[in-house]
């Protein structure tokens, strides 16, 4: 039992751990889409993979050694769509091979090198209609067994052997046929028979590509009566003599477009002169082509000649730099001039020429003015030109203008705001350097243009009237130039169409809050790689259609989440990646934001923090709230603990004295006392006897019993008696208020030394000195035995400041409080205390 | 030692394509190795000398694995680690291509001899990493590769 249970006990995690290593069933192959698409290209398959779902629609056994094709290879993928079997080393396909592959389009079979293929090698390929022949080692066409294929649209069997152009009878069942390249094969003459077949069957819509094979002779005639939608014949001939021959032997073609010219790398043509197209008189052409010919040098537009009907020009490469002058009665209505070398530019005035494309021209940086009454589309970008004054119809020499493109240029001066050519809709201007943008509104007529492209064209804003007049733009692309204080004025105003809006890269710090308000069916804003420091949303808020904001590159920290209140509700992406996101709890509620709106946010897993060095690149999700909370927590209680115990201390205070009632001193005059203190004062200081210190005392918390000549003292009885009998005998304590009446007053004195005697007799009776007024030191030497007691003791002075008033009664409070007894048992210590307390023994 | 076994991808598809001289004259030595996981490709440049001549012939070819209607071409020269060139070139754009073999397919042999559009310079003593790298429309890698140019 032991050995058992202890290889289960190996096993078990043995296959949970092979579990997961769990090969997927269409191993080796990729599955692209599922149950669609499947890719098994190069992954060493000897045979047609089994595990591939029969659902498959796109099946890709490229570069796999499959070498054979047995029949019914496939009859497993009856849905199979496109089939490409490229560098599969494939030598024999059988019979039947694609039997059952009813819905199969497209069939590649490049770079294999076929030996034999059978009669019925395409069988069962009922749909196909694209087929893909390159390098399979074809010498023929008439032994292609491809005659049943009546679906077929595109048969390309370039880079095979084959040496004869003749197309085979089976093409009258190839009814659909519109794409047949030949190219790169070894055909070195076309005869008239060769084509014989399209007279029986015209193929309006085939295009027939002949490059690349070495071509030496073409029947006259062969072509005649012949029409085909496209013919290419690029680097096909040996020398001038050849082409010139060739193209006469093309005499009858009719044509939709005629490609000719060379390659770059395939070049045969030792010269060229204007005699070469010749021929091309005696063909109907619809638009015309050429490319890389070397040395096509000609003074004279003579060249063209037999191409003054041609609709369409466009010419590539060639070396046309001592042309002078296109003749005036050509028919063109469009002309392509990629990278022709012109210098200088030749006078233009062609009557019916609509379309015009200059472009990538380095050799001339001016244009001589156009005369093209018709030109509704121009293009002159890429070249090296500068312009001193842009534009106006006398540039161009027509009203009807739709499309301008200046881009990629020199310097464009602006001088003039296209007066008569309101027409334009398309206009741009990127990469070019404009100058005189703020000297006045330069669109202002262009009131039906859609778009408008200055990107990087050196534009510093100062203007506020830039786009006056723009009031149908829907596209404005402004990246890469700049504004007075990298701020964002209100200079979109007209632009109420307006669907698009760039401003990247312009060194934005600010935007104006109205910037954007008028600009209600904006959809797309791009502020992308500006100075941003943080998201205001302010600008945006009334941008109902708005659903693309584009903030990434810019230094934002954080924003309010109250401002994000007001991004538009139609919103559906904002990207806010690449910033300087500060993680740190002052912005917590924003980055909960960024949390709650993922849905929202453009790539939210890349936006990383900048700040604290310790969250320094890590993803602004990983922030978490808790290690806020902790902080908040403890925040809170140590400000509320800090809170009560100053509000407790400052209850305390303001209440000592009730507390002190509350404490004991409930009861008070306990004993023989009826008074708690006997006021000696002068009859000048009544007043403020009257109204400071009996309203004080004895209306206050713990109210004290004065005794007071005016009010207690019995009637009839002698005044000493009276202060000895009410005032000394009855009070606890003594209040000496001293001022310089009290000094004068011989009853002060004398009430004074009573005090003095019974202190000294009766050892409970303590003296409080209230100073009310500065006594003159002289006349207080007058009173010896008093000056030294004010000498050596603590006194009370009186001050009219608030906060020396409040100091004032909370002392002689106290000192009146000192000798109160607490309670009957307690009147010994307190009288012990009272000597600690009063500062006078 | 099982899991290594069956985690290590076997076979050879891991390992990197041999190093080749692409020419060794005139002091002049440039080695390259392709760095596509792929394939490898043949290239050779037909004069080599520290006095690098203007529109230098050289040979190029391979089998695609991509379609190539559209094709680009980057190059980047690195000297100890720091970037002194970046250079990116249109070799093949959509319509009238420049080249007989713009537009092939996956599949298809691109053979190019001839020469290309430089201009002459003095090769300065030292060695240099040069990655150049061919990629198409969809920025799919054509071929790719790691040359080291060392200039005694």
């Amino acid at each position: 039992m032991m050995p058992v249970s202890r290889l289960a006990g190996a096993l078990i995690p043995a296959m949970t751990f092979l579990s997961y290593l769990r090969v997927e069933s269409w191993e080796p192959c990729v599955e692209v889409i599922p149950n669609i698409s499947y890719r098994c290209m190069e992954v060493n398959l000897y045979k047609i993979p089994d595990n591939i779902p029969s659902s498959a629609k796109n099946l890709d056994l490229s570069f796999n050694p499959l070498r054979h094709l047995g029949s019914h290879s496939f009859s497993n993928f009856s849905e199979l769509q496109v089939l490409d079997l490229s560098r599969c080393e494939i030598q024999i396909i059988e019979d039947g091979a694609y039997w059952g592959l009813n819905h199969l389009f497209t069939l590649i079979l490049t770079g294999n090198p076929i030996q034999h293929l059978a009669l019925g090698t395409f069988f069962g390929l009922s749909g196909l209609q694209k087929l893909v022949a390159v390098e399979i080692n074809l010498t023929s066409l008439e032994d292609f067994p491809i005659g049943h294929l009546k679906t077929l649209k595109e048969l390309n069997v370039a880079h095979n052997s084959i040496h004869s152009f003749k197309l085979p009878e089976y093409f009258s069942n190839l009814s659909n046929l519109e794409h047949l390249d030949l190219s790169n094969n070894q055909i070195r003459n076309i005869f008239r028979k060769d084509l014989q077949i399209l007279h029986q069957i015209p193929l309006l819509n085939l295009s027939l590509d002949l490059s690349l094979n070495m071509i030496d002779f073409i029947q006259p005639g062969a072509f005649k009566e012949i029409r085909l939608h496209k013919l290419t014949l690029r680097s096909n001939f040996d020398n001038m003599t050849v082409m010139k021959m060739c193209i006469q032997g093309l005499a009858g073609l009719e044509v939709h477009q005629l490609v000719m010219g060379e390659f770059k790398n395939e070049r045969n043509l030792d010269r060229f002169d204007k005699s070469a197209l010749e021929g091309l008189c005696n063909l109907t052409i619809e638009e015309f082509r050429m490319a890389y010919v070397s040395d096509f040098s000609s003074h004279d537009i003579d060249v063209f000649n037999c191409l003054a009907n041609v609709s369409a020009v466009s010419l590539v490469s060639l070396n046309l730099n001592e042309l002078e002058r296109f003749p005036e009665d050509y028919r063109w209505q469009s002309l392509e001039l990629v990278n022709c070398k012109l210098q200088p530019f030749p006078a233009l005035a062609l009557s019916s020429l609509k379309r015009f494309v200059l472009t990538a021209n380095k050799n001339s940086n001016t244009i001589v003015e156009f005369k093209l009454p018709s030109l509704e589309f121009l293009d002159l970008s890429g070249n090296v030109l500068s312009l001193r004054g842009c534009c106006s119809q006398s540039d161009f020499g027509t009203t009807k203008l739709k499309y301008l493109d200046l881009s990629f240029n020199n310097v464009i001066v602006m001088n003039s705001n296209f007066l008569g050519l309101e027409q334009l809709k398309h206009l741009d201007f990127r990469y070019s350097t404009l100058k005189h943008v703020n000297d006045f509104p330069p669109f202002l007529s262009l009131t039906k243009l859609l778009y408008l492209d200055i990107s990087h064209t050196h534009i510093h804003v100062v203007f506020h009237g830039i786009f006056l007049g723009l009031y149908s733009l829907k596209v404005l692309k402004m990246a890469g130039n700049s504004f007075q204080d990298n701020f964002l004025p209100d200079i979109f105003t007209d632009l109420t169409d307006l669907i698009f809006l760039d401003l990247s890269y312009c060194q934005l710090e600010q935007v104006s809050r109205g910037a954007f308000d008028s600009l209600l069916r904006l959809q797309v804003i791009n502020m992308s790689s500006n100075n941003l420091l943080s998201l205001d949303t302010l600008p945006f808020k009334y941008l109902h259609s708005l659903q693309v904001l584009d903030c990434s590159f810019n230094h934002i920290v954080a924003s309010k989440v109250q401002e994000l209140q007001h991004l538009p509700s139609n919103l559906t992406l904002l990207n806010l990646t690449q910033n300087d996101f500060a993680c740190i709890c002052e912005h917590q509620s924003f980055l909960q934001w960024v949390k709650d709106q993922r849905q929202l946010l453009v790539e939210v897993e890349q936006m990383v923090c900048a700040t604290p060095s310790d969250m320094h690149g890590r993803p602004v999700l990983s922030f978490r709230n808790t290690t806020c909370q902790m902080s908040k927590t403890v925040i809170s209680a140590s400000v509320l603990s800090v809170f009560i115990v100053s509000l407790m201390l400052v209850l305390a205070y303001k209440f000592y004295f009730h507390l002190m009632l509350l404490a004991g001193c409930r009861r008070y005059g306990g004993g023989e006392c009826t008074y708690d203190a006997f006021v000696i004062y002068s009859s000048q200081d009544e007043d403020w006897v009257r109204n400071e210190l009996v309203k004080n005392l004895e209306e206050g918390v713990p109210p004290f019993q004065l005794c007071l000549h005016y009010r207690d003292f019995i009637p009839g009885v002698a005044i000493a008696a009276n202060i000895i009998q009410e005032g000394f005998h009855k009070s606890r304590k003594v209040i000496v208020v001293v001022s310089q009446h009290f000094i004068q007053s011989r009853w002060c004195i004398f009430e004074y030394e009573i005090a003095q005697t019974w202190q000294f007799l009766s050892s409970h009776a303590g003296i409080i000195f209230i100073i009310l007024q500065k006594v003159e030191k002289s006349l207080l030497r007058q009173q010896v035995e008093l000056y030294r007691l004010l000498n050596r003791n603590t006194y009370l002075e009186w001050e009219d400041s608030v906060l020396g008033k409040h100091i004032f009664w909370r002392r002689l409070r106290k000192a009146l409080l000192a000798g109160k007894p607490w309670n009957p048992e307690g009147t010994a210590d307190a009288e012990n205390n009272q000597l600690e307390a009063t500062t006078f023994t | 030692l099982l899991a290594w076994a069956l985690l290590h991808p076997g076979g050879g598809g891991g390992e990197a394509w041999p190093t080749h001289t692409a020419c060794r004259d005139g002091g002049l030595e440039v080695l390259y190795q392709s760095c596509d996981p792929l394939q490898d490709f043949g290239f050779s440049i037909d004069q080599c000398s520290k006095q690098l001549k203007s529109n230098l012939n050289i040979r190029f070819g391979l089998i695609l694995r991509e379609d190539i209607k559209e094709l680009f071409f980057d190059i980047a020269l690195l000297t100890k680690g720091s970037s002194i060139l970046n250079f990116s070139y249109p070799v093949c754009e959509g319509d009238q291509p420049k080249f007989s073999f713009c537009g092939r397919r996956k599949g298809e042999q691109v053979y190019y001899a001839g020469p290309v559009n430089n201009p002459g310079f003095i090769v300065l003593r030292g060695e240099y990493q040069v990655l150049l790298e061919l990629y198409n429309e969809n920025h799919s890698i054509v071929a790719c590769a790691n040359a080291t140019v060392i200039c005694s």
